[in-house]
Order: C-alpha cells, then structure tokens, then sequence
C-alpha cells in the first residue's frame, strides 16, 4: 500500500470515529439533562 | 528530510481538522436527520390543507391565547375538537412549538387548537399547576363557542400534550371531564406526572425517610398544588388530598376515557415510577389504555424512535376508533 493510500485510510477511520463520536458526545448530554442508556434503542 | 517533517505536520493537521469537522457533522446529524416516517406527519402550512387563527382570547389574562387550527373542506356537518397542550415544565414554552402536531390533526380533518396558560415565573408567582387547569377548563367553552362563529360545529373532542401539557391534558379528561361542554373521546400524552406520591418522586430524593426530603417534596408539592404543604402533612401522608385537584391519577374512575400514554424507564424530571402506578389505576379501572415505554430513554423519549413511532401510529388507531372524521357532506 502506498503511504497515499495509508493516509487516506486513516483520514477516513478518523472521520468515521469522529461521526460517531460526536453522534453519541450529543446523546450523552440529553441523557445527562433528560435520562436515558448511552447505547440501546436507536442506532447511536 | 525537512520536507518530509513539514509533511507529517501537515498531515496530522488535516487528521485533527478532519475528526472536528466530521465530530461536528455527527452531532448535527443527530439533530436534523429525521426517520423517514416522521417526515410523513409533517404537514406544510397550505391554504388546500386549512386556515390557522393565532392568538384568540378566552380570557382576560395575557397567556389566556390560543390557535385554532381549521380543515380546509368546512361541508361536515360536525368536527372532532383536537386540543394539544404545550410542555415547558409549567413555566416555559408555548403553543406555536406544536405547529407541527397541529398541522397534522388538522391535515386529518380535525379542528385542532393549541392553548397558552399563565406559567410560573417571576411575572407569575401565583401560577400553579391548579390554576393553569381551571384555565384550560375555561378555555374548552370559548374554543368550542369560538369554532362554531368560524362555522365548524363540534360535537366531540380529545385532549392530549406533551410533559407539562400532558398532565394538564390528564387533569381535563380526568376530573373535568363531566363539566366539558362536549364528550371527551380520548387522551393522549407523554412523560407528564400524574400523581404527587413521595415515595414514587425517587429522582428527586423524596422517597428518603428524611427531614430534608420532606420538607423537599412539601416545597415542591406545595408550589405545584398552590397550597401550603408542610412536613407534617408529607409524613402523616394528609397531604395527598391537598394535592388531588392536580393528581390526574386520583380521578380515574370506570368511566376514564381511552388513554394512551408514553414514559421513560430513565426520566429525570418525572418519576416513571409513578407511571407505574397511573398503569396499575388503568388496568384496576379497566380503562382501554396503551401504555409506551420507552425502555432507553429519558423525559424526552429520544432514544427510542420506534417506540414513538408505535405510540403516534396507536394515536392515530385511536383517534379513527374515538373520534372518527365524519364523511363531508358533498360526497
């Protein structure tokens, strides 16, 4: 694998990590504030 | 070797640039995407689908307001009354932030209002819970009334909301049900307290055999109710007749009307142990009741979509079984 290619996999793992990183940082907070499970029920 | 250095920099730069945009996108993803059948409700604001009246008076207070909500075909020679009340936790909020729920009762052939109420505040020291009932009691006439010079006759109605208006709702269909100038069909609503029962207030530490959790729950309950309750009455327990004129739970009865309820198993602003108790008066009253939990969430029911999903498709069974839209006459 040329390092292009590596970077590039890696840029994307990262952006997938980070999707839903900030998918759950945002369910954690309404359940701080509302209540709720931090997995379970709706997907993220 | 010093281009190879920079290039590195340059690369974990556009990683960290990388993970904080897509961290961005994922919460805004969490907060605009929808399910696909939540877009199905949403219902533009058309003049094919009705007419909207903002801000009609029913009384001489400032919040004393509400918004009607009319089917564009006005040839039935009767209309169901949809009445949705705002949440806010009985010191925020307003109608316009049901548009949405409205619009779609409407689009469904049902004259659908929303209804402001005194909240508490600083403006309204004496608001309470009671007092914002006797309000939406009064309002129920002069919406009816109001309907009829619009030329829509109601003969039938529901009542329904959401947290704080969900418990107002409960109250309506519950305790003021025979003072209604037209039959309650149906009661729908989500996460709204039904009773004042210390022991089921656990989120808020009132179950504690404690001075403090007494005095807690007497301050507490007192304000809601509008009547003084003291730490004597919390113990001796004399204080659940105080609080019954807001404990909807207290008025059912064999003749409470269709329910359909959503709670959820971690709310921290309503105890859903007292939705226990509310579906234990349902099943011991045989009232014809649905009961959602929402097993993953909170006071806002928002990670469980298919649960609320199952609980407005119930609605809507329910509101074609209750409350049934009558045929226009022109067909």
């Amino acid at each position: 694998m040329t390092l292009t290619k590596t970077r590039i996999m890696i840029l994307l793992i990262i952006a997938i990590m980070a999707f839903v990183l900030g998918r759950l940082a945002l369910r954690t907070i309404l359940n701080l504030l509302l209540g709720g499970t931090l997995f379970g029920g709706n997907f993220l | 070797m010093s281009l190879k250095k920079g290039d590195r920099k340059m690369f974990i730069f556009i990683c960290i640039m990388t993970f904080v945009v897509c961290f961005l996108l994922g919460i805004g993803s969490k907060v605009v995407l929808k399910p696909s059948w939540a877009k199905n409700d949403e219902v533009k604001m058309t003049p094919e689908v009705g007419t909207l009246y903002t801000d009609l008076s029913y009384g001489e207070k400032e919040s004393n307001r509400f918004d009607m909500y009319l089917p564009h075909d006005q040839t039935k020679k009767h209309y169901g009354l949809v009445v949705y009340l705002h949440a806010g936790g009985f010191t925020y909020g307003d109608k316009s932030g049901d548009k949405d729920i409205l619009s779609w009762l409407r689009f469904k052939g049902y004259v659908a209002v929303g209804i402001n109420y005194t909240l508490f505040n600083e403006d309204n020291p004496d608001a309470n819970v009671y007092t914002q009932s006797l309000e939406i009691k009064d309002a129920i006439p002069h919406i009816i009334e109001q309907a009829k010079q619009y030329g829509y006759s109601i003969d039938q109605m529901a009542i329904a909301g959401g947290s704080a208006g969900h418990t107002l709702a409960m109250i309506y269909a519950y305790r003021d049900a025979k003072t209604s100038p037209v039959p309650i069909q149906l009661l729908f609503g989500a996460v709204g307290p039904s009773s004042f029962y210390k022991e089921d207030w656990n989120i808020y530490g009132f179950d504690q055999n404690t001075d403090e959790a007494r005095q807690g729950a007497a301050g507490l309950f007192s304000v809601m109710s509008g009547t003084q309750i003291t730490s004597e009455m919390i113990q001796d327990q004399t204080y659940l007749e105080k609080v019954k004129p807001i404990s909807a739970l207290m008025w059912i009865n064999e003749e409470t009307v269709p329910s359909i309820v959503a709670y959820g198993k971690y709310d921290k602003v309503q105890p859903f142990k007292g939705s226990q108790r509310l579906l234990k008066a349902y099943q011991d009253h045989h009232v014809d009741y649905q009961y959602f939990v929402a097993e993953h969430s909170g006071h806002g029911l928002q990670n469980d979509n298919k649960i609320y999903y199952q609980y407005m498709q119930t609605v809507e069974a329910y509101l074609d079984k209750y409350i049934p839209v009558e045929e226009s006459v022109n067909k």
